[in-house]
């Protein structure tokens, strides 16, 4: 195994803020080198020093995506804690749609939902699936879902809509899970309709969100949590640009806006808390 | 998991016995069935860790029926297949139809029981990482919903400051009237 040196902590903790915004203090030696160490030996390399040498000299990004993928964090469930879900179906879903409803019924009803660390995809299947059985017939919505995660293999996962028994069983009824997958070998596929609902793609969360548009719902889930402070206020501030005026943001469960970004108000209904523009 | 419960399907009673025999000499809980409907049924009554079925079987429910039933009870019913030689290819099929692994006939049962071990190893894993997970779960909804608290007082005592700081700076009324404004908003409303 691979020894870091404290520089040499200090200079891929560096690099890895550089490419993911993830923040680690040097009490992550540890981590480090539980986690890179296999890919800095498959690389050849001797030292951390070389093997960050060879990352950033690494034109085809190969070696970036293997760290990010090393470092990041994957844990997510189908309806990871029930209380958001049913704060979606409940509240902030029936209230937006009566808000975004066009007058003229021959128009569709737009809703434009962003998660923005979608890791493999199961917080926006979920909505998609709370979607689905609150709205039934969607031809009348024009319903756009997107994720976004800083991980290729997280994202191209997430596009599969493939996962195993382990990363379905938990949190997904059963009832759910037959109306909305279906077995092939030893994984759940999810179906067309729900699919055909969702689009992910690449997104560093310290970058420019260019591009993107407006929402109507942000969910920045468990995240932050990875961040400095500073970093925290930023991403905050750069979602409340592009929260609609009467959109809603919800943070994981555990996270708090207090001393982050005093543009958004904490709202309380029931079990969970949400986010409004001032 | 101290000892697992398998069911071991097979229309031949002299390697129904033989199973039978082998894997209670080893410790294991097992029960027998002659056919995929016998089966079917003791599936439906009862909880089993491992379903060990013949492919090839007389009746209406072959192996392949009967792993898509034990699936559809509980996908944590691990099901290992049993065929001859010949038929390799169905094998593979059951596997990719959720089996968890295959038996060649005649059965090595040394082998089988290796894979049984592992299969045992997986279980206890996931049982360690499932009971995490909860120890997790139950901190967090208790930190979430102090944080909740905090976050909604916070949240009201920042509107107080503001709505004294304003009325403090209105300087249209005198000092006495501010302050007795002022006050009023620390009232529990």
């Amino acid at each position: 195994m691979l020894k870091i040196s404290p520089d040499e902590t200090r200079l891929i903790t560096r690099y890895i803020h550089e490419i993911s915004g993830i923040f680690l203090d040097e009490s992550k030696k540890y981590l480090l080198e539980t986690r890179l160490n296999a890919i800095a030996e498959a690389e050849g390399c001797r030292s951390y020093q070389d093997f960050y040498t060879k990352a950033k000299a690494d034109a085809s990004r190969t070696i970036e995506r293997k760290i990010i993928d090393a470092i990041s964090t994957n844990e997510t469930l189908f309806f990871r804690d029930t209380n958001p879900f049913q704060l979606l179906q409940h509240k902030i879903l029936p209230e937006l749609i009566d808000a975004r409803t066009p007058k003229v019924p021959s128009m569709k009803t737009p809703l434009k939902v962003w998660s923005a660390a979608s890791s493999t995809g199961q917080e926006l299947y979920s909505v998609a699936i709370v979607l689905k059985e609150l709205l039934g017939d969607l031809s009348r919505y024009n319903v756009k879902l997107l994720g976004t995660d800083i991980s290729d293999t997280a994202i191209a996962q997430a596009s599969s809509g493939k996962y195993n028994k382990f990363e379905i069983e938990r949190g997904l009824a059963r009832d759910k899970l037959q109306k909305y997958f279906s077995l092939t070998g030893q994984s759940w596929k999810i179906n067309d309709q729900i699919r055909s609902m969702v689009n992910f793609r690449k997104l560093n969360l310290m970058l420019p969100f260019t591009g993107l548009g407006k929402f109507d719902i942000v969910l920045c889930r468990n995240v932050a949590i990875y961040f400095s402070q500073e970093d925290r206020k930023k991403l905050f501030n750069k979602i409340a640009d592009i929260l609609e005026p009467d959109g809603y943001l919800l943070i994981g469960s555990t996270e708090s806006l207090t001393g982050i970004c005093p543009r958004f108000i904490p709202k309380r209904h029931l079990r969970s808390i949400f986010y409004q523009l001032k | 998991m101290k000892t697992m419960r398998i069911l071991v399907t097979d229309d031949d009673p002299i390697i129904r016995k033989l199973f039978a025999k082998r894997l209670r000499q080893e410790g294991y809980q097992v029960t027998l069935a002659p056919d995929g409907s016998e089966a079917a049924r003791l599936l439906d009554a009862m909880p089993f860790d491992i379903l060990i079925t013949d492919l090839v079987m007389p009746g209406g429910i072959d192996g392949i029926a009967l792993l898509k039933r034990a699936k559809e009870i509980s996908l944590d019913i691990e099901v290992i297949v049993i065929t001859a030689h010949s038929s390799i290819d169905t094998a593979v099929d059951a596997m990719k139809k959720g089996a968890v692994d295959y038996l060649e006939k005649p059965i090595h049962f040394d082998e089988l029981f290796l894979r049984l071990d592992k299969i045992r190893e997986i279980k206890s894993l996931q049982k360690s990482a499932d009971d995490l997970r909860e120890a997790i779960q139950v901190t967090e909804n208790s930190a979430a919903q102090t944080i909740q608290e905090l976050e909604m007082i916070n949240s009201n005592l920042l509107i107080k400051i503001d709505e004294m700081e304003e009325i403090l700076t209105d300087f249209s009324q005198n000092a006495e009237a501010r302050i007795e404004r002022a006050l009023k908003i620390l009232e529990p409303r």
